[in-house]
């Protein structure tokens, strides 16, 4: 029977339901409170462009910039510590991954245990690692390299293990019918398959070492941060500007060459 | 089938190829610990150093530390890391149309991707850092930077959501005649809008640990109590405001997590319909599947 | 020889996948399984290499005990015996040598499979396991850039490699086409007969087991319903398999098969 226009149920037109409209008005109760608390000022945005200190940051020194005992070996430096952690950090997080994927790891108690401790080590924030290797090894690029070492390997974990998760379980489960150990039936039967996207993982986290490494000198862990934060406490911003030029010159150069590299392995 | 056939010769280049990554990597190793300033004594002496500070940092002093307003400075770093990412979505949202090419023409979006690009170069501690002689110390310039910093990443990664989406919607709305705006409100925002909102969530996750790092440069939240206790060599302190700052990561991270996989199956905003037929599959007894 | 008594096996949902299932298989038989999707097949050919662990029952392979047996001792047991997939289980990046290679993985130390440095010998037995299944010339092309029946060839060459007693093939021709699947089984045949390997295959297709089978095992809801020769088998044997009336989805290649006509549906 063809219902006529007007007789058939018409669903009730869905209505907002009330926890939806109670959680938007919690929202913005909440952010109108933390703009309070942050001192959220909206004239800040136009009194940056007309503040005088931006006189300070021109001209850009170049012969100061280019002298190469200023620029040049701490960014040398910078990239001594990129690589080295990358190294390390990669290198650690590859066996780390198989534990906490419950495709690969050898038994329960070491995927609890390392997916514990990995997302307590992803919760605390890179700089704080920093921070800590500073104060317990002093200053300089050795902590640096600590530092970003964990900052690499919780980086590179958590992009690994997501490709592993993935990956095809069939030729792991034949390594296992004929007879294979352990870590023998991983090479054989997971590696090959993940290996290609764990190179450019690595690549990747290199980019990010060598942007973060900047970064790591601000807390006195070397490389071109530290000559930034002097030049910094200095108020010499000409400099600072002319090293940031260079820096994102570097990084762009890198990020374009790691882009095609990661490209030819995908 | 077993025909007899020839065995192929093996490719030259497979072991020596493996050799010789394997050197890249051992000098690459080298070359960067050179630079190191390492010496052996460092090396060996590292370790011991390291336990004698962990050895220190137990118990955590959790009192002291809470009476120095430390739990506050830690709820600051969450409304920082909160407004930054409010501001870094706002403003990224009508950029990111502006900057996607099924939506916008080459030259609006090319600048604006190359805007997005610049700004993503940029960490925010080094935007906080210029910040700083123009906004004071503070929360607010720690906000600022996060939320200009937030641009950038959330801008490019709702642009890609945009540009991944079906194009058949737009064609309707184009196909009744309707103009760019309404395109925009009909076809494209309600299939993008789950997946950024999940990438704000995901975005403040992250901001939340910037900003416990801004602290360390005095631009508001918890990294300045970590700084002063490290550098008074305090350590149970510090493990105290450690401690504190992870536990919140944790428990954002876990909240954010489960709120963003119901946005994006689905269930946030469902209508009353789902409940209404499970109440009437009670009253009949008939089930649905 | 391999006997099964009383084995039951209970998936952690609660699915029986098998049920007080006993077998005796002798040295050197072929033997077909057939059954719905479901019905226990794979579980079956799974609880011989302790894949899959029995709930209850004894598995006795050679004189040893599966069920409950150790790592080490399961790792032994499935040394000697050669697994065959439906979907290959090829590590499609690298070359067919070095899955080939997998199947020594039992015989080679660890860190030297783990190194990836095999020695001589393994290399030479894995070139003659390919050369018995006809593609040694594709040793090093990528596994990927094989066709389907050439994949699933260098599965069985990988199970040759490990010189196993027995052969546990899973539905090893479901992903092939209608020649290419006859060429497969025409393999294993040969191999059962040529090397007295021990051969149990599970098969979806009933042509194909009538062409190809001497024993026949029906599994149906997880319980052994036919278990005998394959000559003693009607196709009212099939429907008591099956559950219901043959139709064209059972056979292989709908007309070229040499039945008495009976095909209902």
């Amino acid at each position: 029977m063809t219902p006529t226009p007007g007789q058939s149920t018409r669903p009730e037109r869905p209505r907002l339901r009330a926890r939806t409209v109670g959680i938007a008005a919690a929202l913005m109760a909440f952010s109108i409170f933390a703009a309070r608390e942050v001192g959220f000022d909206p004239s800040t945005f136009w009194e940056v462009w007309s503040n005088p200190l931006w006189g300070k940051f021109w001209p850009i020194p170049w012969d100061w910039v280019f002298d190469s005992r200023n620029v040049l070996q701490p960014f040398v430096e910078t990239l001594q510590i990129a690589t080295i952690s990358t190294i390390l950090g990669c290198g650690l997080a590859l066996p780390i991954s198989f534990a906490m994927s419950s495709l690969t790891t050898p038994n329960r108690p070491t995927y609890l245990v390392s997916r514990a401790v990995m997302n307590v080590v992803r919760a605390v924030p890179d700089l704080f690692w920093a921070k800590l290797m500073v104060t317990a090894i002093g200053i300089g690029a050795f902590a640096g390299a600590w530092a970003l070492t964990i900052f690499s390997l919780a980086v590179m974990v958590k992009l690994f293990s997501e490709t592993v998760d993935g990956a095809d379980p069939g030729p792991l489960e034949a390594a296992r019918a004929a007879g294979g150990r352990h870590a023998p039936s991983l090479r054989t039967g997971i590696l090959p398959t993940v290996f290609p996207d764990y190179v450019a993982h690595a690549l990747y986290v290199f980019e990010l070492n060598v942007r973060a490494s900047v970064v790591l000198g601000l807390v006195g862990a070397g490389g071109i941060g530290r000559v930034l934060e002097a030049q910094r406490q200095f108020f010499r911003f000409d400099r600072v500007l002319g090293m940031l030029v260079i820096i994102f010159v570097v990084v762009w150069v890198i990020e374009q060459v790691s882009v095609s590299l990661r490209k030819r392995l995908i | 089938m077993t025909a007899t056939t020839q065995r192929p010769a093996p490719p030259r280049w497979t072991g020596e190829r493996r050799g010789a990554i394997g050197v890249v990597l051992l000098v690459a190793m080298v070359w960067s610990i050179s630079g190191l300033d390492v010496t052996l004594d460092r090396l060996l002496g590292a370790p011991s150093d390291a336990w004698a500070i962990l050895r220190q940092m137990i118990p955590p002093a959790f009192a002291r530390v809470a009476a120095r307003g430390a739990v506050g400075k830690v709820f600051e770093s969450v409304y920082i890391a909160w407004i930054g990412t409010v501001i870094g979505a706002v403003l990224s949202l009508p950029l990111a149309f502006m900057a996607a090419h099924n939506v916008a023409p080459i030259w609006i979006r090319v600048p604006i991707r190359q805007l997005f690009n610049a700004i993503r170069a940029v960490p925010e501690l080094i935007l906080a850092v210029i910040l700083i002689p123009i906004t004071g110390l503070g929360p607010w310039a720690g906000t600022l930077a996060i939320g200009i910093h937030s641009i950038g990443t959330l801008g490019k990664w709702a642009t890609e959501s945009i540009e991944s989406i079906d194009s058949g919607p737009i064609e309707a709305v184009e196909s009744t005649g309707g103009r760019w705006v309404s395109s925009m409100r009909w076809a494209v925002f309600p299939q993008v809008m789950s997946t950024i909102s999940s990438y704000w969530l995901f975005r403040f996750e992250i901001n939340v640990r910037a900003s416990a790092v801004l602290g360390m440069i005095g631009a508001g939240g918890v990294g300045s109590e970590l700084v002063s206790h490290l550098v008074f060599r305090d350590f149970p302190a510090a493990s105290a405001v450690l401690v504190l700052t992870v536990g919140v990561v944790l428990t954002i991270d876990t909240i954010s997590a489960s709120v963003r996989r119901r946005i994006i199956t689905g269930s946030v905003g469902s209508d009353d319909s789902s409940r209404s037929s499970e109440a009437l599959a009670d009253l009949t007894g008939i089930k649905h599947k | 020889m391999i006997r099964l008594e009383d084995v039951s096996v209970t998936y952690p949902g609660g699915v029986e996948a098998l049920r007080g299932i006993d077998l005796t298989i002798d040295d050197g038989e072929f033997v077909v399984v057939v059954g719905l999707s479901g019905a226990g097949k794979s579980t079956l050919l799974r609880v011989l290499n302790g894949l899959v662990p029995a709930t209850s029952g004894s598995v006795v392979v050679d004189g040893t005990e599966v069920v409950g047996a150790s790592a080490a001792t399961l790792r032994q047991v499935r040394s000697r015996i050669g697994m065959i997939f439906q979907t290959f289980n090829l590590v499609n990046r690298t070359s067919v040598l070095n899955n080939v290679l997998m199947g020594r993985l039992s015989v080679v130390p660890a860190w030297r499979s783990t190194l990836g440095l095999w020695p001589a010998e393994d290399r030479e037995a894995a070139m003659a396991a390919l050369e018995r299944v006809g593609i040694v010339d594709k040793a090093y092309v990528r596994a990927s850039n094989l066709s389907g029946g050439q994949q699933q060839r260098v599965g069985i060459a990988r199970a040759l490699a490990q010189e196993p007693g027995l052969m546990l093939a899973d539905e090893p021709v479901a992903a092939l086409d209608p020649v290419t699947s006859r060429q497969v089984m025409g393999d294993l045949q040969k191999i059962n007969r040529e090397l007295g390997i021990t051969t149990l295959v599970n098969l979806h297709f009933l042509d194909l087991a009538k062409e190809y089978g001497r024993r026949l095992i029906g599994l149906r809801d997880g319980k052994m319903i036919f278990d005998g020769d394959i000559a003693d088998v009607d196709d009212d044997t099939f429907r008591d398999i099956y559950g219901r009336s043959i139709t064209d989805e059972d056979l292989l290649a709908m007309g070229d098969s040499p039945t008495d006509g009976s095909e209902g549906g």
